[in-house]
């Protein structure tokens, strides 16, 4: 069992997951390891770890600087795969999830999917990496049993959906809003709606990211999925120099959604 | 054995790629935008009346066709082919770029959308947007750098004048891949009421098909002009590159014809060894960005990399898929020409044909008067004169140390 099926394995109708977002090396390299050590001691259930682009394309404006923040200090894609192996060293069971733009990945070749094995990363989620782009990276991800996480957003039909259902794993992440990370959340039914849609259609667990800034959205989001992404708002907190706060606020969303 | 004059040529193929590049790499939101032009697209391109309703506005609102005009004292001081200059420069805006939107308006009116977003390096596509949708009453928004915004200052007038909103970018380098990126942004925001005007031969497919195809009205052109006025097709045909959809628009119709050369010209900066320039295919690797797979410059951990030319227009990172692959299967030649050789053509088409040439085009120039010279007599070179270069004046009185 990988440890993505493990962790969704706990989840019941009171216990849903938490997972958290942000870009490695944002402010600094150190801290950046130091806030991931301090998401899951308060609570994270899978870290989603960004891997800082120039272009960020489907950023809102915070997780754009936090992407700036992290060039600035000339983070590889090494350093990237060593906070992965520190944080696997002292913890065997927190899953992590790489995300990022495509052409971050493809500077790997055909080394990626070993190296992200060794660092310990179970699965990979390519923000501008449709499902029909994807067979032959999915096919070397999975080799090492690395999941490619599929992003399904409310313009994905059901046509669509079945098609990217046949080739997924790990869990899916529906992207609540048309928009940008950050963006303000409105409608709650619609976003329900699609997922109930998308959970009649699949096993597979589903979390809802995008424009979850408080305990009370999480709340709402997590009462009809397996759970949520919380990632702006974190970042929030880096770029406001208040990384202190990261973990009673982790611990609030954690509580809220169980 | 006669040799073969014509090769096979279809692309994109049902996939959207042109060998290995091109390629729809965007968020999972924006596939239903771009398979629904996609759809609106491949009804519309054999459909008679819509092609009838482009042409249309091409002739009586942007003034095709455009002149195939002999530069006789340019040609005489270079001593060499004899050169022609395909005066896009001559459209309505000033520039080729008109002829794209003048037809993806329309796609837009087909789809029922009611804004159109567009971004802008040298402003020359940003005004050709917001022309069209000031004659077609769509709501306008242009996204252009806040370094471009600087340096064309003109142009942003005349979007604001036409009516479009112009959105600062101050992200990245502040330039027209940024802005492109803030395109997007909007795009995926707002994809269900928005049409998305890219302005060049880049982007996810179905868009650097539909922009080709658009602008392939100047090659076809040129076909009958050529076969009018010297009996035969150009010996060679030089386009400035950046994204490309000037270069694509000559050369496309020519493809097949291999008699012709073709080459493009890419924006060397300082010069290509320097490092600091704009030109993926003399020195860029295979990547993706801004939805498609293409040559771009690069660093090895795939961070894109600040870019450097004289002029805005071709200040780009990436470049059309389809000339990655014409690069790479050779039918294309691709050069470069720094800014200073750029600068110097310049002035010297001004001075010697009173036709002052947008910076862009200038450096398709500059690679012509170093070839020029080396060609003989019989030989004719067509130069596609992309666009006219009042937009620069700023810059060019900068370079000279003057001040306006």
């Amino acid at each position: 069992m990988t440890r993505l099926e493990k962790i969704f394995k706990q989840t019941s109708a009171k216990k849903k997951i938490l997972v958290t977002y942000t870009v490695a090396g944002d402010p600094s390299l150190k801290t950046s390891k130091k806030i991931l050590d301090d998401l899951v001691s308060s609570g994270a259930d899978i870290l989603e770890i960004g891997v800082p682009f120039s272009d960020p394309m489907s950023e809102g404006p915070v997780i754009q600087k936090a992407h700036e923040r992290a060039l600035k200090k000339n983070i590889e894609f090494k350093d990237i795969l060593n906070i992965c192996k520190q944080i696997r060293k002292k913890n065997s069971s927190v899953p992590i999830v790489l995300m990022g733009y495509m052409n971050s990945f493809l500077s790997l070749k055909n080394k990626l999917a070993k190296e992200l094995f060794l660092a310990g990363v179970d699965g990979v989620i390519v923000v501008d990496l449709p499902y029909d782009e994807s067979k032959s990276f999915f096919e070397n991800l999975r080799q090492e049993d690395i999941d490619l996480i599929r992003l399904i957003s409310p313009t994905t039909d059901s046509k669509r959906l079945k098609q990217m259902l046949a080739s997924s794993s790990g869990y899916l992440y529906y992207v609540s809003l048309k928009g940008i990370t950050g963006a303000e959340l409105k409608n709650f039914d619609e976003v329900k709606k699609k997922v109930k849609k998308i959970k009649s259609l699949t096993h597979l667990p589903v979390v809802v990211g995008f424009g979850i800034k408080d305990t009370k959205t999480a709340k709402k989001m997590a009462s009809f999925s397996d759970g949520i992404v919380v990632g702006t708002k974190i970042i929030d907190f880096i770029e406001n120099k208040s990384s202190k706060r990261i973990s009673s606020f982790t611990k609030s969303l954690k509580k809220a959604i169980n | 054995m006669k040799s073969k004059s014509k090769i096979n040529y279809t692309f994109p193929d049902e996939n959207g790629r042109f060998g290995e590049f091109g390629g729809k790499y965007v968020s999972e939101t924006l596939i239903t935008a771009l398979e629904e032009l996609e759809k609106i697209y491949s009804k519309v391109k054999n459909d008679k009346s819509f092609q009838e309703e482009v042409i249309k506005d091409l002739n009586d609102f942007v003034g095709r066709p455009s002149p195939l005009y002999f530069a006789e004292r340019w040609t005489e001081k270079l001593g060499g082919a004899k050169i022609y200059l395909k005066r896009e420069d001559l459209n309505h805006t000033g520039a080729h770029k008109i002829n794209n939107t003048v037809g993806q308006v329309l796609l837009a009116k087909k789809m029922g959308k009611k804004r159109v977003i567009a971004e802008t390096g040298a402003g020359q596509h940003g005004v050709a947007t917001a022309t069209v949708a000031a004659r077609h009453g769509l709501e306008c928004i242009v996204f252009m750098g806040e370094e471009d915004i600087e340096r064309q200052s003109l142009n942003v007038y005349r979007m604001k004048l036409l009516g479009a909103k112009v959105c600062s970018v101050d992200s990245g380098t502040k330039t027209l891949k940024d802005a492109m990126n803030e395109a997007m942004r909007d795009w995926v925001t707002n994809v269900e009421d928005t049409h998305y005007i890219i302005g060049s031969v880049a982007g996810p497919h179905p868009y650097p098909e539909i922009v080709r195809d658009f602008n392939s009205i100047v090659g076809k052109e040129l076909k009958l002009q050529s076969k009018k006025e010297f009996g035969k097709y150009p010996d060679m045909i030089v386009a400035c590159v950046g994204g490309g959809s000037n270069a694509m628009g000559i050369f496309y119709p020519f493809i097949k014809d291999i008699k012709t050369k073709l080459v493009g010209v890419e924006a060397g900066g300082s010069g290509v060894k320097s490092g600091k320039h704009a030109a993926p295919l003399s020195d860029g690797k295979v990547g993706v960005l801004h939805g498609m797979k293409t040559y771009l410059m690069q660093d090895k951990n795939g961070q894109i990399l600040p870019t450097h030319s004289v002029s805005a227009g071709l200040d780009y990172p990436g470049v059309g898929p389809e000339h990655a692959y014409l690069r790479d299967i050779g039918r294309v030649e691709y050069q470069s020409a720094t800014d200073q050789q750029a600068l110097k053509s310049f002035h010297e088409l001004t001075r010697t044909e009173g036709i002052m040439p947008a910076l862009e085009t200038s450096h398709a120039l500059a690679y012509v008067n170093k070839i020029a010279p080396k060609l003989s007599k019989s030989k004719i070179i067509v130069i596609n004169l992309s666009g006219r270069g009042d937009k620069d004046m700023f810059t060019v009185a900068k370079e000279d140390g003057m001040t306006l």
